[in-house]
């Protein structure tokens, strides 16, 4: 037995570490720990604020998946205070989330995920000439457009104009760039990889240059696709907003207004472009890869999704009353909202549990537990929900090593700065695959009846991976590869979103509507004198709920459980494995000490951990020190 | 090892570009750089001959927002900059490796390259409880950032959390998180704040060492002279409404339309050195203000403290006259319009609203034109 210990996990958002013990004659991971390494007190921060300035303060919690805490904040404020936006805010908020997720899933495929399936040096052993002809055959064989409704056409633009460049020339020049690279010794980012490991002899060195290729081609096309932020938000990362709608004015009157035809024409090629890369580049290069690993039979690190995952729903069509009183689930597009169990032993078996409206609100649903975080809870309580969440560190260090130079960690005792979220005393696990797990439950058991757009075309989609793949759905969804794919059958949904609502805009704003903001309730003196209020979101990384108390104009109370604090958690008080620790347990490891899967299950997560970890003292007490002299505690 | 001593030109070489390219290319570096035209030929020489340099990037406390806006250049490209023009030998948002490798790499690093390499810091540093608030490879961030800073040419402090502690360093400050030149000391440091700065004021700070082989001017706070010599207000497009005394007095008014001055719904952009208001986002597409919202000051030391945000910002001067802003604000809404008219340098904004009011009469009588017309047309196709 060995035990592995990989920090800090790169390519990804924020400090993770994870402690695996491996059984080096069968490669099987005997036990595993995720530990998030760091806190920030966001949550503390943001109290006694202007709950209308709130959603800039936790937006900072994210700049990966900017504006998503925003937005969830955002809804907190207004479900407290009753206030319903205009439709043209609820459009564009939707096109700015939608194209937000498409961006997220790209870049991490590319950028954050593509290097533990492709690598450079195997790059080198390809023959252009064949890349080009493997360019042709993947663009034919994975083409998954034509599942987009007649609500999600464009009007405008007159033809696909991005696809990958196919020619052998093009091949040769970039391998050429990458053999500059290789040969100069200073491999800048590709430096200190295992390369050779075999998983990376899977595929033919051709798709290595498509995908290294690809890497490059997408780094400079990736920001215009969340142009959208920077014309109705000002800027990206960090777009802005106001409580009540949206700051950016309507006037076809003026070029001096934040909205007008000449900025929708930006926005609708930007549009155009996701759905191009998503259509051309993403989704054929992900099942190209995704199929080869599930010919060799390499679908293992589907963990806790088979058991267990949850979402909230999102994409309100309409505006909505609130959401604690139910009617946000009622104009959601993709009803995504409640909990599958074991979708891993068939769609017909799975199990679906509700969870709306007022069970946000209830303890005996939705609470946080602390027994392996750094955290202590009062009184001997064990769990707590986050609408009255209260936080103390303690930090206790790690196994073996001082509490400033680790070793290893304790798996037995305290390990993390995250804590456990549970679902009626229960881990789950969240993101694309969840909700995608959810949407087909809920659709093919008949739960759903009457199907949106949104919803017909996830289910269309996993049943023509199904048959592309040739597996039954909940064998390759229930896997690191299935989670990969599930992303990016995701970004295709969110990209022909972003279409949608941009149509109903316009059509809006003809009819003679351009209202972005309802001002009726900014001013704190309509306000009542103490009020809660629940923010969800289906972040790109999964379902994202804030908790919000406003007293006497301020912020008494903030809290979040972000989709990474559900899959990164340590183990629940009925020892349960979150979903980060659940998948690598379920992923055998070929060498000990080059734990490349490993790597890649964690990946397919997109792990968040400056979202995921965070404190919260409620009362606002000075939060006790943690002193690392044992004689001072 | 063999180094890595790439010119622009000679990479401009490599791929076959032509000479008239790379010239292209010098021009538009010197105009991205804030440079006057006269200074075309050091650009030109610059690239021809300068080494790369070799780039660490740390993380500390912070949310990767630097890193997301950094990827978001496009003159230069991302892919340029991470490829070619520096040598980014250790990101962990980036690099393939992690762990050991990974850590073992950056030793070799900065051992080969001491005294050469650039240190790149995103996010602030928690101090408290001995920095444990951050642990990154089994030990505190500080640490690895102190190891690192000792063998730096210089740093960088890219963001708002590594130049002044940022979001997690506002009141109640949990974990006692402050800047990296509240740590570090005996190092020539640039600060590059902006929550996040924009992509290509990130990226022009390593051109123009790229280019120069030196670090570009700074102002007394540290900051690059070019990147945040003005005030949002001093440049930004809506200015000629705040001399005028036209403001949006409510979100999604008319004046909101008009895209007139949002100093009264608490724009910082009186208060904040940055280049919003002239480089803009995406080269010059947007910037908050342009897209209705007030600027909040990101790039200010201890910006999220002076909150709330919409709250206007106390006395500021109206220019040319001896009123400000609420004195026009009063008389324009007692009389409508009338005392604006009284008041010098007005008489474009006047124009301007005489304008509006034109067209909505235009309109309204076309609309009703249109009826009647409509109604016509009904009536002859009952008959």
């Amino acid at each position: 037995m060995k035990r592995v210990v990989v920090d800090p996990i790169t390519r990804i958002e924020g400090h993770l570490r994870v402690e695996v013990n491996v059984d080096e004659a069968t490669g099987k991971v005997e036990d595993a720990l995720s530990s998030g390494t760091a806190w920030r007190g966001i949550e503390l921060v943001a109290k006694d604020r202007d709950p209308r300035d709130v959603w800039a303060f936790v937006q900072r919690i994210c700049g990966v998946c900017t504006s998503t805490h925003a937005l969830a904040s955002l809804r907190s404020v207004e479900d407290a205070l009753n206030i319903e936006i205009p439709k043209n805010a609820n459009y564009i908020r939707n096109i700015m989330h939608s194209c937000l997720d498409a961006h997220d899933h790209i870049v991490h495929f590319y950028h954050l995920h593509a290097l533990d399936w492709v690598s450079p040096v195997e790059a080198l052993k390809a023959d252009p000439a064949k890349t080009a002809a493997l360019q042709e055959t993947v663009l034919k064989t994975y083409n998954l457009s034509g599942l987009e409704p007649a609500e999600t056409q464009s009007t405008t633009s007159a033809y696909p104009k991005e696809f990958p460049k196919g020619n052998a020339t093009y091949y040769a020049a970039i391998q050429g760039k990458v053999k500059k690279i290789v040969e100069s010794g200073q491999l800048g980012i590709f430096a200190a990889q295992w390369w050779d490991h075999p998983d990376y002899q899977l595929l033919p060195p051709e798709v290595h240059l498509m995908g290294v290729a690809h890497y490059l081609n997408i780094l400079d096309k990736q920001r215009d696709i969340v142009t959208p932020h920077v014309v109705f938000g000002g800027k990206n990362p960090h777009p802005h907003y106001i409580v009540g709608g949206m700051p950016c004015s309507i006037s076809m009157d003026d070029m001096n207004a934040p909205v007008n035809s000449a900025r929708l024409a930006v926005v609708d090629e930007s549009i155009a472009l996701a759905k191009d890369l998503v259509n051309h580049f993403y989704l054929p290069d992900v099942l190209a890869i995704g199929q080869i690993y599930a010919k060799a039979g390499m679908v293992d690190g589907g963990g806790l999704s088979k058991k267990r995952v949850l979402a909230y729903g999102d994409y309100p069509d309409e505006p909505y009353t609130g959401i604690k009183n139910g009617d946000y689930f009622k104009k959601c597009l993709v009803r995504a909202n409640g909990v599958v169990e074991d979708f891993g032993l068939g769609v017909d078996k799975a199990k679906f549990l509700p969870l709306e409206g007022e069970d946000l609100m209830n303890p005996d649903f939705l609470s946080e537990e602390v027994e392996h975080s750094w955290y202590e809870y009062p009184d001997g309580k064990k769990t707590i929900h986050p609408s009255e969440g209260i936080t103390k560190p303690n930090y206790t260090g790690p196994k073996t090593g001082t509490k400033e130079h680790w070793e290893y960690l304790d798996e037995t005792k305290k390990y993390s700065w995250i804590k456990s979220p549970t679902f009626k005393g229960k881990a789950c696990e969240v993101g694309p695959l969840a909700k995608y797990i959810i949407v087909y439950t809920k659709v093919k058991q008949g739960i759903i009846s009457n199907p949106t757009w949104a919803e017909q075309m996830i289910v269309k989609q996993i049943d023509t991976v199904s048959s592309v793949l040739g597996v039954p759905a909940h064998v390759w969804m229930c896997s690191t590869v299935g989670r990969t794919a599930c992303r990016c059958l995701d970004a295709q949904v969110a990209a022909n979103m972003s279409q949608y609502f941009f149509n109903k805009l316009v059509t809006n704003i003809k009819g003679g509507d351009t209202a972005v903001a309802n001002t009726k309730n900014f001013d704190p003196n309509t306000w009542p004198k103490e009020a809660k209020g629940v923010g969800l979101v289906d972040a790109p990384r999964g379902g994202l709920g804030h908790w919000c108390d406003i007293k006497d104009g301020k912020t008494s109370n903030y809290q979040c459980i972000v989709p990474t604090t559900w899959n990164a958690c340590p183990k629940t008080i009925a020892n349960e494995h979150g979903a980060y620790e659940a998948n690598m347990i379920d992923t055998k490891v070929k060498i000990a000490d080059k734990p490349l899967e490993i790597l890649k299950g964690i990946h397919s997560f997109d792990p968040c951990l400056a979202c995921a970890t965070h404190l919260y003292n409620k009362k606002g007490e000075k939060i006790i020190s943690v002193n690392t002299d044992a004689m001072c505690k | 090892m063999k180094e890595k001593t790439n010119s622009l030109w000679k990479l401009f070489q490599e791929r076959k570009l032509s000479r008239r390219t790379f010239m292209k290319t010098c021009v538009a570096l010197t105009a991205i750089l804030g440079l006057p035209p006269t200074l075309l030929n050091k650009v030109v020489d610059a690239a021809d001959t300068k080494e790369l340099p070799t780039v660490i990037w740390l993380h500390g406390h912070e949310c990767t927002g630097c890193d997301e806006s950094f990827i978001r250049s496009t003159s230069p490209f991302a892919s340029d900059v991470v490829l070619n023009m520096i040598a980014l030998e250790y990101d962990d948002t980036l690099a393939a490796a992690a762990g050991a490798p990974f850590e073992a790499h950056l030793h070799k690093i900065l051992t080969e390259k001491k005294g050469q390499y650039v240190l790149a810091v995103e996010g602030g540093v928690p101090l408290d409880d001995n920095g444990t608030y951050c642990m990154v490879g089994g030990r505190p961030f500080v640490d690895v950032l102190k190891e690192c800073a000792e063998g730096a040419a210089f740093i960088i402090e890219y963001g708002s959390c590594a130049a002044w502690g940022g979001v997690q360093a506002a009141k109640p400050n949990p974990t006692n998180t402050v800047s990296v030149s509240s740590v570090i000391s005996g190092k020539k440091i640039i600060k590059v704040p902006g929550c996040p700065p924009i992509p290509e004021v990130m990226t022009g700070v390593i051109m123009h060492y790229a280019l120069f082989g030196e670090i570009p001017p700074l102002d007394v706070e540290g900051r690059p002279k070019q990147f945040y010599g003005n005030r949002i207000h001093d440049t930004c497009y809506r200015r000629p409404f705040f001399d005028s005394g036209l403001f949006v007095e409510k979100f999604d008014d008319e004046g909101a339309k008009a895209g007139w001055c949002l100093y009264k719904m608490g724009c910082r952009g009186p208060v904040t050195y940055n280049s919003c208001g002239n480089l803009r986002w995406w080269n010059g597409l947007s910037y908050p203000i342009q897209s209705g919202s007030g600027c909040i000051g990101c790039s200010e030391k201890g910006f999220w403290d002076n909150d709330n945000f919409h709250q206007r910002l106390p006395q500021v001067q109206v220019a040319n006259t001896i009123t400000t802003a609420d004195t026009i604000g009063t008389i324009a809404g007692l009389t409508a319009f009338g005392a604006v008219v009284a008041h010098g340098g007005v008489t474009l904004a006047k124009h301007k609203y005489d304008t509006i009011q034109l067209e909505k009469k235009y309109q309204e009588e076309l609309d009703a034109k249109k009826a009647a017309k409509e109604q016509a047309n009904n009536e002859g196709g009952n008959h």
